[in-house]
């Protein structure tokens, strides 16, 4: 091993890998949010009565998450090439029917795992089914799904990183390119491994603690009143 | 079938071929370290269990690009040697989803219960043959779900290696779209040829699941 290291130039190109980074973090906010809408109308037509919904949701979701995510990024970004969307816009869309895909598999099984009676005791209080369902059901499924939804969210950041290949100036693109100016290879790479590793247990602590089950406080029954 | 890809097709089944080659060999790499790296987790032997939790959360903590950028250009840059991008890959592969299937495997095995690890020491039989014959069989009958979910991830995955430069399925077909430029087909039709494959390797888990299904 005589390769010397040499970490100057990564902290001369700081600007590059904060911007990066903020690139990032802002195509997978997106991609997230889309995501989430997406994965929660699909999964709630995955857990719904009507089969022809159901066979719906189940084709959405085989049909998006069994295609590699780098497949979605060129078809927004060259099959369309007609419509010449930014690359940004592409690497959002790509990374949000896909992950849609998995949020709504997650979603279904969430609302499956509410009993029926629940939904039922809800309706038969007069809620209206879209009250029920978002003022009974998705809270309690909500806290079922904490973990997967977490494990998602990081899923996701680290898929972000494809967008690079359509030239999309985030974190790993940035790293690319510190590297072809400056041949840092290993601690370019190393840094934003580090990077992507701090973001991604920040994001996943952060979605467990905000959703996750705490303490059950809340689910206390008559017999604590 | 499309003219485009009737007539490029040896060479998009040559780069379909290399993908196989790809996914069938990292899964099996992929598994064995995954096991290795799983078991010294779950059995904490002492230095070799940390340094098996440092690497799992490592990798599992860092996109697989980064990865494949990692055995393809900083690997070989830290430690002097001469890599192809098709062993790049193939030690990339290995490396990220040994790091995932590590965990899935401690987990099954962790799931057994201890009533019948106390009930195989009351029988005699020693801590290897506790692990041989009873904890691991169980564990592996019930992962199997997840692990053939990560085979289905790993085969989407291999088309990432396109981006170093291996021309498996993706980037042979990215290549005949630099000839003869209609990438509406020639996208469309590669996205369902991988849909098939992931499709019929989760079909396969399922069956495989029924199968071996440990009944409770």
């Amino acid at each position: 091993m005589d390769y010397r290291f040499s970490w100057g130039p990564i902290w001369d190109n700081i600007d590059l890998i904060l911007y990066g980074l903020g690139t990032t973090i802002g195509l997978s906010a997106l991609a997230l949010v889309l995501a989430v809408g997406i994965g929660t109308a699909v999964g709630t037509a995955g857990a719904s009565r009507s089969r022809s919904l159901r066979a719906l949701s189940a084709t959405y979701v085989e049909s998006m998450r069994n295609v590699p995510l780098l497949i979605h990024m060129y078809f927004w970004y060259m099959a369309l090439a007609v419509v010449q969307f930014p690359a940004f816009t592409c690497a959002v869309l790509g990374l949000a029917m896909y992950s849609g895909a998995y949020v709504a598999e997650v979603v279904r099984s969430g609302i499956r795992s509410v009993p029926n009676g629940q939904m039922a005791a809800a309706l038969a209080s007069g809620l209206t089914g879209l009250q029920a369902r978002l003022f009974v059901v998705y809270p309690q499924a909500v806290k079922i799904i904490a973990p997967s939804f977490a494990s998602l969210c990081s899923q996701l950041i680290k898929d972000s990183s494809l967008a690079s290949v359509i030239a999309v100036a985030e974190l790993t693109y940035q790293a690319g390119s510190i590297e072809g100016h400056t041949f840092r290879t290993f601690e370019v790479y190393i840094t934003i491994s580090l990077l992507y590793l701090a973001l991604v247990t920040f994001v996943s602590q952060t979605v467990l603690f905000v959703f996750g089950e705490r303490r059950r406080a809340d689910t206390r029954g008559l017999a604590d009143a | 079938m499309p003219e485009v890809i009737l007539q490029n097709m040896g060479f998009l089944l040559a780069g379909l071929r290399l993908t196989l080659e790809l996914a069938i060999v990292t899964a099996l790499g992929g598994t064995l370290l995954g096991v290795v790296a799983g078991t010294l987790r779950y059995l904490r032997v002492p230095g070799l269990s940390q340094l098996s939790t440092l690497y799992i959360e490592f990798f599992r903590g860092t996109p697989l690009l980064v990865v494949l950028l990692i055995t393809y250009f900083a690997f070989p840059a830290l430690l002097s040697y001469r890599t192809t991008a098709y062993q790049a890959a193939m030690l990339g592969f290995v490396i990220f989803i040994g790091a995932y299937l590590a965990e899935d495997i401690r987990s099954g095995l962790m799931s057994v219960r201890r009533g019948l690890i106390q009930a195989g020491f009351a029988s005699g039989l020693t801590r290897v043959q506790v692990f041989r014959f009873i904890i691991f069989p169980q564990a592996i009958r019930r992962v199997i779900p997840t692990l053939f979910n990560q085979y289905v991830r790993l085969f989407k995955f291999t088309s990432v290696a396109s981006v170093i430069g291996v021309h498996e399925f993706t980037g042979s077909a990215l290549l005949v779209n630099a000839r003869v430029f209609e990438p509406l087909t020639i996208i469309l039709t590669i996205a369902i040829v991988y849909l098939v494959i992931c499709y019929g390797i989760s079909l396969v888990g399922r069956m495989l699941y029924s199968h071996f299904a440990v009944r409770t």
